[in-house]
């Protein structure tokens, strides 16, 4: 029964030893979470990075119903010296979905602890389990009739507070930067001890959830996008529910319109006028989720010509780039907001603006609109059939929120891009004073060619932005340590001390951001 | 629509859920193996939005569904037994399997 048919071991540890572990894990767990065999794993390994699976198959997958079962599995990894990828939702498409960063690491999964444990109406907070998704939440909003507004990456309905905000994700309301919007975590760490964050450790407290900074040091940062604990509860804040809210799109013709539309933009951002996590869409990310394929325009391989993106530009009445922006408020609010906005479009004297009225109803501005007042959905999905065959990557490469730093970046990524044979798909997340340049570079993974074609320029992409000065704020598991060179020395060998302290065997996700003992970074 | 909530004074509002909430709950998601719960909770999001093809109504064998679901196919991600366990995947299965194709209900899509 206790056979181990995935014949895949974690790295540096004996066959009998693993085979104890088993053991010990369905001792802890129960036999029915411990999945070993190839056909229960292969969810695990349903990866859209260019690498070979094998890279990413993992020797096993546990999953835990508790804080005491995670501290547990915690044990008996230091026993035998079982390295650990955790995942909350595993939904990490682009990222590394639910796949280990190395292979043979044993996945801890933790969706099956999905507690809503407590929501604050009047205060506007929240505490989670890492199993809970936003649809979970969302439908518990609706159904309690609580007032209250999720903001969310656009996976919404299958992703988590907990991972989006443990790998620092994204969304699209005010309260868009999710890290920011993180109050109190709960993590058990790899010696087994429990450890609150922020005023978590104070005995009868009750400002877990609204006062962050606590006493001394301030670690919950350190373990985001990291390898020294594994969340087992995060504490967030929710934005109050607006009497009304205003999604507005505005179109833009011509794509040399970038470095104006940023610098129209970001005043509106900066006084909070428009408060929301702004998207400034390409044109190919626009067709792609109003359902647009490639292959419905062009059968021929390669980059997208222009002059066939200005067909699709036409047709499907869309902007070269596409503004989503949100207003929130009493009716008074809203209508003051947005003549400020219309003011200043105006003044610079290009774009269409489209109201929800207009739209009435279509994509993509349906999606957009919902993504910025909360409701889930996948549209967004529709990314992954512009050039089909399931290969996707981020690369998010971080810019300040200048028209002219834009622009330099969209063309050097367009030309990398193209050079290679593929689309620029991208987008603008406008932060505060920052933007999240994302771009997703599809591609056939089916297709050994054009997988070979994504990696090179991945790469590229990576050499050529660093040379100017440029690197992204997250990436996927394949290029996590090509990633983390670009960040400097001395940062590494600081993050591989708190490893030595808090990690000592290595156990927690080793590769997880570059931190592993074993990459040399020795203080 | 679901872009404007009436326009209430914002103190009514607060005092309304103040009544409401505030002691601690704690929900967890249901495990029963509702497929048509699944369906639209998950499934539906792409495949009623034109994300994902049509499935129901084609007579699709439950055991091709809950393979393609554990083992991904191309665009379409994976999904393991810890986030639909084997219940509610056959049960998913059996309802797009023995479902009519939707109604022409979505909205227009261009
Ligand atoms: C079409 C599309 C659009 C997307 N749009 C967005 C977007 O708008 N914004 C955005 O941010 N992302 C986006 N993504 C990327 C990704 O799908 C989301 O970020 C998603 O929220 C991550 O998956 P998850 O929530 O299931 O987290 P998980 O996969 O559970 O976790 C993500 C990572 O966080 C770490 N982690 C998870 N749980 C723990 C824990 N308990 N303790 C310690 N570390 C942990 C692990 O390293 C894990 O790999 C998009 C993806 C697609 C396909
Ligand atoms: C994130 C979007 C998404 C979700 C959620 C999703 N699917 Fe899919 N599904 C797709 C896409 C896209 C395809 C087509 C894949 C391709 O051809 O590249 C697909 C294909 C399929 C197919 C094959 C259809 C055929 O024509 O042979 C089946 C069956 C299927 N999905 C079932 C499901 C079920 C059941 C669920 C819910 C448990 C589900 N899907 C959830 C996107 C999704």
């Amino acid at each position: 029964m206790s056979q181990q048919t995935n014949k895949v071991l974690p790295q540096g540890v004996a066959e009998s030893d693993f085979r104890a572990a088993l053991e010990q894990f369905r001792a802890l767990l129960g036999a029915e979470n411990v999945l070993v065999e190839s056909e229960q794993l292969v969810s695990y390994t349903k990866i859209m990075m260019p690498g070979d699976v094998a890279r990413n198959t993992p020797s096993a997958a546990v999953t835990a119903t508790s804080v005491e079962q995670v501290q547990g599995v915690v044990r008996i990894c230091n026993r035998y010296r079982i390295p650990v990828w955790t995942v909350s939702t595993g939904n990490n498409f682009g990222y590394g979905s639910a796949a280990p960063g190395q292979r043979g690491q044993i996945v801890l999964d933790l969706k099956k602890m999905n507690r809503i444990l407590h929501i604050d109406a009047e205060l506007g907070t929240a505490l989670v389990e890492p199993g809970v998704t936003y649809q979970q939440l969302y439908d518990y909003l609706q159904e309690h009739d609580i007032p209250l507004m999720l903001s969310f990456p656009a996976p919404s309905a299958i992703a988590s507070p907990l991972g989006n905000t443990m790998d620092r994700g994204v969304g699209y309301t005010p309260y868009g930067e999710h890290f920011l919007m993180q109050c109190g975590m709960e993590l058990v760490l790899a010696n087994g001890e429990i450890y609150r964050t922020g005023m978590g450790g104070v005995e009868g407290d009750n400002a877990w959830q609204v006062f962050k900074w606590g006493y001394g040091p301030t670690l919950d940062g350190m373990f985001t996008q990291a390898n020294y604990g594994i969340c087992t509860k995060l504490g967030f804040w929710l934005m109050p529910k607006p009497p009304v809210s205003m999604p507005i799109e505005i179109k833009f013709e011509e794509d040399t319109d970038i470095s104006d539309i940023v610098e129209f933009i970001r005043p509106l951002r900066l006084a909070q006028v428009i408060p929301n996590a702004v998207v400034i869409a390409g044109v190919i990310w626009e067709a792609a989720t109003c359902n647009t394929t490639r292959a419905q325009y062009t059968t021929e391989p390669g980059a997208t010509p222009d002059s066939i993106l200005k067909q699709i530009q036409k047709d499907k009445n869309l902007g070269a780039w596409n503004v989503y922006a949100c207003l929130y408020g009493t009716r008074e609010q809203v209508e003051v907001n947005l003549n400020i906005v219309r003011g200043a479009l105006q003044q610079l004297g290009k774009g269409k603006l489209v109201t929800e009225e207009e739209a009435g109803g279509t994509q993509p501005f349906d999606y957009r609109a919902k993504l910025m007042t909360g409701v889930p959905n996948l549209q967004e999905f529709g990314l992954y059939n512009w050039r089909g065959g399931g290969g996707s990557m981020w690369f998010a490469p971080v810019s300040q929120a200048r028209g002219s730093e834009c622009d330099k970046q969209y063309g050097l990524a367009k030309q990398i891009l193209n050079k290679h044979g593929l689309d620029y798909v991208g987008e603008f997340i406008v932060g505060w004073r920052d933007m999240h340049h994302v771009i997703d570079v599809l591609y056939d993974r089916t297709d050994d060619d054009e997988r070979a074609r994504a990696e090179a320029c991945f790469n590229e992409l990576l050499d050529e932005f660093e040379k100017r000065g440029y690197a992204v704020y997250r990436v996927n598991t394949q290029f996590q340590e090509r990633v983390a060179q670009s960040y400097g020395t001395t940062k590494r060998r600081v993050e591989h001390a708190l490893k030595r302290a808090l990690d000592p065997n290595n156990i927690l996700a080793p590769g997880k951001s570059g931190i592993d003992l074993n990459n040399g970074f020795e203080l | 629509m679901m872009t404007t909530t009436k326009p209430q004074p914002l103190r009514q509002l607060l005092l309304g859920c103040a009544l409401l909430l505030s002691a601690t709950a704690a929900v967890a998601e249901s495990n029963r193996a509702d497929g048509e719960q699944v369906y639209t909770r998950v499934c539906g999001h792409c495949h009623e939005a034109g994300v994902g093809p049509v499935i129901k109504g084609r007579n699709l064998p439950p055991s091709y569904i809950t393979a393609i679901v554990r083992h991904g196919f191309r665009a379409m991600p994976a999904f393991r037994s810890a986030f639909i366990d084997d219940a509610s995947l056959q049960a998913v299965a059996e309802y797009v399997g023995n479902s009519p194709a939707p109604g022409n209900k979505g909205k227009g899509k261009e």
